[in-house]
C-alpha cells in the first residue's frame, strides 16, 4: 500500500486518547459485582479500536499492549470469569501505560520498558487465571484456552419460503430471536426482498433443536441446514490478520484490511470499529484457502466456500438455482470463541443493523477544527462587530440624513453580527466533563492510597465553557478535590465515631450564573479547622487578629507557604498548592471562595468567566481616556460627599464605605493622566474587591457596560502595569483594560497604605 | 543583523553588486534609509491612545485592523523636526521581530534602490543617534542617506517597546 500514513497521525492520536478516556470513564463507572455487559463491549470496542488502529498505522507496541489487555477483557465481556478490583487496577494502569507510549510516539519522553512489561505480564497474569478454571470443565480437552466449552458455534444456512422473504418481518424477527439465543453473525444474505441463501453463525450455549424450529417455519421445507462448527483459535487467528500477535487468542485478528471471511466471531461486536475507518474493505464473502486448509482437517470434510451444495431437495431446487452458488458446509469458524451471554447479544445485533446509518451520520455530526482556525474566525467576527459598531455610529452622526434603507440595513447587520458572534464563540464552547472526566480515577486513586472511603458525585458535566478555560481549569480543580480528600474527608473510623457513613462524599458541581460558571467542589468531611488555622498564622507570622470573619480565617489558607497537615504526604501538606491555585483561577478572570462549618464538611467556590476572549467590563472615563475595569472585580459605586475622603498622616487618602475603611487609588495620579477631575466630590469612587482585598478606585464619571473582546497589549508592545489588555471601542479607538489586583498592589507600594481596619 | 554583517563586514566584492530597496523617510533635516522588506505599510496620524508609564516619544497605542499596534514618535525620540501632527504627518507601520510598531516620522521621501557599494561606512560618532543602530551612509543626488538598522533600533532597551529587549 502506497498511502503515506503519516498524514493521518494526528487523527489517530487524537482517536486513540479518546479511546482511552472512554475506555478508563467506562471502567471508574464498571460496577464490580454486576457489571453492564454494554459498558464491557464499550470497553473492549475501545481497546479493540485502539489496537486495530495502531496495528493499522504501524504502532506495534500500542497493538501489543492492548493485544493482551483485550484478552483479559473479551474473557470478562463473555462471562469467562467475574470481573475483579484488581482486574479494574490492571485495565486503569495498562490505560496509562498506553497514554505514556502514545505520548511518547508523539515526542514525548520513552515509556520505561519496565512498565511495559510489569502491566502486560500482569494482565497476562490475570487472563490466565481465569482460563485455568475453564479448562478443568473444558469438554474437549484439545480446545485451545481461548473457548468456552459450554457454548458452541453453528453455521446455519436457509433459504427462505417465498411468503418469508416477500414479508419484510419475517427474517428480522428470526435474525432476532437467534441473536437473544448467543451471539449472531450474518455471514451472507441476498438483497433485501430477494430470494435467495442466507448464512448465518451462531454462538449459543442452547441446543441446536430450539433454533432449528425457527428455521424450519422460515425456510423452505429442509431448505436449511445447520452444522456445528469445529472450533481452532490459533490456526486462523494468525492466517488473517495484519500483524500476527505473540500468542493468538479469540478475536484479535479479526480487523484488518479484510474482514475475514469467517467473519471471526467477535465480528458482531466489531462492526462498529470497522466502521471508525479501519476496514477499508467490505467483509468479502470468500474464504481464504489458507485459512481452511488446517481447519480442513479437523473438519473432516470440504468447506470451501464454492463447493457445491449437495442437490438441494425438489421442493427448493427452483430457488437455490437463482442463487449464487451454495456451500457444501458453511466455512467454518477459525475461532469458535463463546457466545457471551444473551444479555450482550442485543447490544450486539443492532449495531450491524445501524452500521450503514450510523457511519455517514457520524461524519455529519462533528467535524475536526484546529483551534487556530476556530480563534481565527473568532478575531474576525470581532473585526466584524467593531466595524459594524462603526458603521452603525456614522450613520447616527447623520441623524436624519441617513436614507432609511441604510439604517434598516444596518439593524440588519447588527443582528446579523450578534448572531454570528454567538454562533462562532460557541465553538469554542466544550462541556466542562472533558475535565470531569479525570477525576472519578484521581478519587479512586488517592482514596485507597489514603485508606479512605470516598464517593464522587458529580453534577453539570453539560456545562460548557471555553476551551481555553477547560485546558486551565484541570489543574486547579484537581488540586482542590485532592485537598478535599487529603485534608476534608476523614478516615472511616472517625467518620463512624463522628456519627457519619464511612463512606465520604466529594460533590463537583457545574453550573451557570450569569456571565460565569461557578464549579463547586464540596466534601462532607470535617471542615476547616479554625483555631488550627489561625495558630499556625500567627505561627507564619500572617498578621491577624481573634475578630477576623470566618471568611478571612479561611482565605489565609490561600497564602504561599500554609498547610496545616498535621503529616507531609506526597498528597498535599506541603503547603504548595492553595496558594497557585488561587492565582490560576485568578489569572483566568475568575475568582475562589471558601465556606466551611466544622464537622459538616467545605464548599470551595470557583467562579470563571465564560471565555477569556471576551471580557463584561465597565468604562469609566479619566481626563478624556477611556478605561475599561472587568465588571467582576466591581462591588458598587459611590458618589462622595465633602469630606468623606480623609488622609492618614497625610498621604493615605481612606474613604469610610459601609463601616469599612477603604484606601483610595486615584487613576489619573497613578497614570498620571492630564486634566482629570481631582476633586473628589465631582467624580465617582467605584468599589472593588480584589482577592479580597477591597479599595475604591476614583475615576472622573462612569461611562458604560459593554462587552469587551480582550486584545493582547504584550503581542506589540510591553507589558505595562496596571494594565492587563486592551480592547477596541465601538469607535474604533483603543481602551486600556485596567489590572485591579495589580493597580491596588501599585498604589500601596506607592502609598505603603496599611491593610484596610475593619471599623 | 544580516544585513549588519553584510555592511559592516568584510564580504565587500560580491555584494557591491546587490541591489536592495530602502525607503526613505526625513526627520527634520536628516534623511533616513529603512529596509523595505520591514515596512508593512504607511498611513497618516491618527490620535493612539495614551499608555500609562509610557515614555514621551511613546505616543500610545492604535487600533490597526484589530491588532494593537504602539506608535513611537522618532521625532521625539532623536529630539530631530518640528512635532506637531497634521492631517499630513506620516506613520510608518514596521513588521519587525514579528512585532508591528509604528512610526512617525516627517514625511516618507521614497524608495531607493543601493548597493552595498554605495554605502559607507559612518564615521564613529553621532549626536543623536547612537551609531551602533547606523548601517551606513550612502549618498543620493547630493543627499546623505542614514541606513538605519530599523529592527535593531525597535528591539533596542532604548526604545521601551519589548519586556525583555536585548541590551544592544
Amino acid at each position: 500500500m502506497t498511502i503515506d500514513m503519516s498524514q493521518f497521525y494526528q487523527v489517530f492520536f487524537e482517536e486513540t486518547a479518546e479511546h482511552l478516556t472512554a475506555m478508563e470513564s467506562l471502567l471508574l463507572e464498571l460496577d464490580i459485582a454486576s457489571p453492564d455487559s454494554e459498558a464491557l463491549n464499550a470497553i473492549f470496542r475501545a481497546a479493540h479500536s485502539i489496537k486495530g488502529s495502531s496495528g493499522t498505522f504501524g504502532f506495534t507496541d500500542l497493538a501489543e499492549v492492548t493485544h493482551v489487555l483485550e484478552n483479559l477483557l473479551d474473557r470478562i465481556r463473555k462471562n469467562e470469569l467475574a470481573l475483579r478490583n484488581d482486574m479494574v487496577d490492571a485495565f486503569l494502569d495498562a490505560g496509562d501505560v498506553l497514554k505514556a507510549m502514545l505520548a511518547a510516539h508523539q515526542g514525548g519522553a520513552p515509556v520505561a520498558e519496565g512498565a511495559v512489561a510489569e502491566v502486560c505480564a500482569n494482565l497476562k497474569a490475570l487472563t490466565t487465571d481465569a482460563v485455568a478454571p475453564a479448562l478443568s470443565v473444558a469438554a474437549v480437552p484439545s480446545l485451545p484456552p481461548a473457548v468456552l466449552p459450554t457454548e458452541e458455534g453453528f453455521d446455519i444456512e436457509f433459504l427462505p419460503t417465498v411468503e418469508a422473504t416477500a414479508d419484510h418481518r419475517a427474517l428480522p424477527n428470526l435474525l432476532q430471536a437467534l441473536s437473544s439465543m448467543g451471539r449472531l453473525d450474518v455471514v451472507a444474505q441476498p438483497e433485501a426482498g430477494a430470494p435467495g441463501l442466507w448464512c448465518l453463525r451462531l454462538f449459543t450455549g442452547r441446543p441446536q433443536a430450539e433454533f432449528e424450529d425457527f428455521l424450519a417455519f422460515v425456510s423452505e421445507t429442509d431448505g436449511w441446514r445447520v452444522k456445528r462448527i469445529a472450533t481452532d483459535a490459533t490456526d486462523a487467528g494468525g492466517a488473517y490478520g495484519l500483524f500476527d500477535a505473540p500468542d493468538a487468542a479469540p478475536v484479535e485478528d479479526a480487523y484488518g484490511l479484510f474482514e475475514p471471511v469467517d467473519g471471526a466471531p467477535a465480528a458482531s461486536a466489531f462492526v462498529v470499529d470497522e466502521g471508525d475507518g479501519f476496514g477499508f474493505f467490505e467483509p468479502l464473502p470468500v474464504a481464504p484457502e489458507s485459512a481452511a486448509s488446517p481447519l480442513a482437517e479437523v473438519e473432516g470434510d470440504g468447506f470451501g466456500f464454492f463447493e457445491p451444495m449437495p442437490p438441494p431437495q425438489a421442493s427448493s431446487a427452483s430457488a437455490v438455482a437463482v442463487s449464487p452458488p451454495l456451500p457444501a458446509e458453511l466455512p467454518v469458524v477459525s475461532e469458535a470463541t463463546s457466545a457471551p451471554g444473551a444479555a450482550s447479544v442485543p447490544a450486539a445485533a443492532p449495531e450491524i443493523r445501524a452500521k450503514p446509518a450510523v457511519v455517514p451520520g457520524a461524519e455529519a455530526a462533528s467535524i475536526r477544527v484546529s483551534v487556530e482556525r476556530a480563534d481565527q474566525l473568532i478575531n474576525l467576527v470581532g473585526e466584524l462587530v467593531i466595524t459594524q459598531a462603526m458603521l452603525l455610529q456614522c450613520a447616527a452622526q447623520m441623524h436624519d440624513a441617513a436614507p432609511e434603507a441604510l439604517t434598516n440595513g444596518l439593524a440588519q447587520l447588527e443582528r446579523n453580527t450578534r448572531g454570528l458572534q454567538e454562533a462562532i464563540m460557541s465553538i469554542r464552547m466544550m462541556p466542562i466533563s472533558f475535565v470531569f472526566s479525570r477525576f472519578p480515577r484521581v478519587v479512586r486513586d488517592l482514596s485507597s492510597k489514603l485508606g479512605k472511603q470516598v464517593e464522587l458525585k458529580m453534577n453539570g458535566e453539560t456545562t460548557e465553557l471555553d476551551k481555553g478555560l477547560i485546558e486551565r481549569i484541570a489543574d486547579p480543580l484537581t488540586h482542590l478535590i485532592r485537598n478535599s480528600l487529603d485534608h476534608g474527608v476523614e478516615l472511616p473510623e472517625k467518620r463512624i465515631a463522628a456519627g457519619k457513613s464511612p463512606v465520604g462524599t466529594i460533590t463537583l458541581k457545574a453550573a451557570h450564573q450569569g456571565g460565569n460558571i461557578v464549579i463547586e467542589v464540596g466534601d462532607d468531611g470535617a471542615g476547616l479547622d479554625r483555631q488550627r488555622i489561625m495558630s499556625k498564622a500567627r505561627e507564619r507570622g500572617f498578621q491577624i487578629s481573634d475578630q477576623m470573619s470566618d471568611q478571612d480565617v479561611w482565605a489565609l489558607i490561600f497564602e504561599a507557604g500554609f498547610s496545616t497537615a498535621e503529616v507531609v504526604t506526597d498528597v498535599s501538606g506541603r503547603g504548595v498548592g492553595m496558594d497557585v491555585v488561587r492565582r490560576n483561577i485568578q489569572a483566568m478572570g475568575g475568582r475562589i471562595e471558601i465556606e466551611s462549618m466544622t464537622g459538616v464538611g467545605t464548599r470551595m467556590t470557583v467562579r470563571l468567566p465564560l471565555t477569556l476572549a471576551i471580557l463584561d467590563g465597565m468604562s469609566v472615563a479619566v481626563g478624556g481616556h477611556i478605561y475599561i475595569l472587568p465588571l467582576s472585580y466591581v462591588i458598587e459605586s459611590v458618589q462622595p460627599e465633602r469630606g468623606d475622603v480623609k488622609t492618614l498622616s497625610n498621604q493615605t487618602r481612606v474613604i469610610q464605605v459601609r463601616n469599612e475603611y477603604l484606601p483610595v487609588v486615584t487613576l489619573h495620579d497613578m497614570f498620571r493622566v492630564p486634566g482629570a477631575e481631582t476633586d473628589f466630590t465631582k467624580g465617582i469612587m467605584i468599589v472593588l474587591d480584589a482577592d479580597g482585598t477591597k479599595a475604591a478606585l476614583f475615576v472622573d464619571a462612569l461611562v458604560g457596560q459593554h462587552q469587551v473582546v480582550i486584545k493582547s497589549l504584550e503581542q506589540n508592545y510591553r507589558r505595562v502595569s496596571g494594565i492587563s489588555g486592551a480592547t477596541i471601542m465601538g469607535d474604533g479607538r483603543v481602551a486600556l483594560i485596567l489590572d485591579v489586583s495589580a493597580l491596588i498592589e501599585l498604589s500601596r507600594a506607592a502609598q505603603a497604605v496599611a491593610v484596610p481596619v475593619t471599623a | 543583523m544580516e544585513i549588519a554583517k553584510q555592511h559592516n563586514g568584510n564580504g565587500v566584492a560580491e555584494d557591491d553588486q546587490v541591489a536592495s530597496e530602502y525607503l526613505t523617510f526625513r526627520l527634520g533635516e536628516e534623511e533616513y534609509a529603512i529596509d523595505i522588506l520591514k515596512v508593512q505599510e504607511i498611513r497618516g496620524y491618527e490620535p493612539p491612545t495614551a499608555i500609562a508609564y509610557a515614555p514621551p516619544f511613546i505616543k500610545g497605542v492604535i487600533n490597526l485592523r484589530g491588532i494593537i499596534v504602539p506608535i513611537v514618535d522618532l521625532r521625539i525620540k532623536f529630539g530631530l523636526g518640528t512635532v506637531d501632527y497634521t492631517p499630513f504627518t506620516v506613520v510608518i507601520i514596521l513588521n519587525v521581530t514579528q512585532r508591528v510598531i509604528g512610526i512617525v516620522v516627517d514625511s516618507v521621501s521614497d524608495v531607493t534602490s543601493l548597493t552595498a557599494g554605495q554605502i559607507r561606512q559612518a564615521p564613529d560618532f553621532s549626536a543623536s543617534f547612537d551609531t551602533k543602530y547606523i548601517l551606513g551612509l550612502a549618498t543620493i543626488d547630493k543627499r546623505m542617506l542614514i541606513i538605519t538598522d530599523i529592527q535593531r533600533l525597535m528591539s533596542s532597551r532604548d526604545m521601551e517597546l519589548i519586556d525583555d529587549a536585548a541590551e544592544a
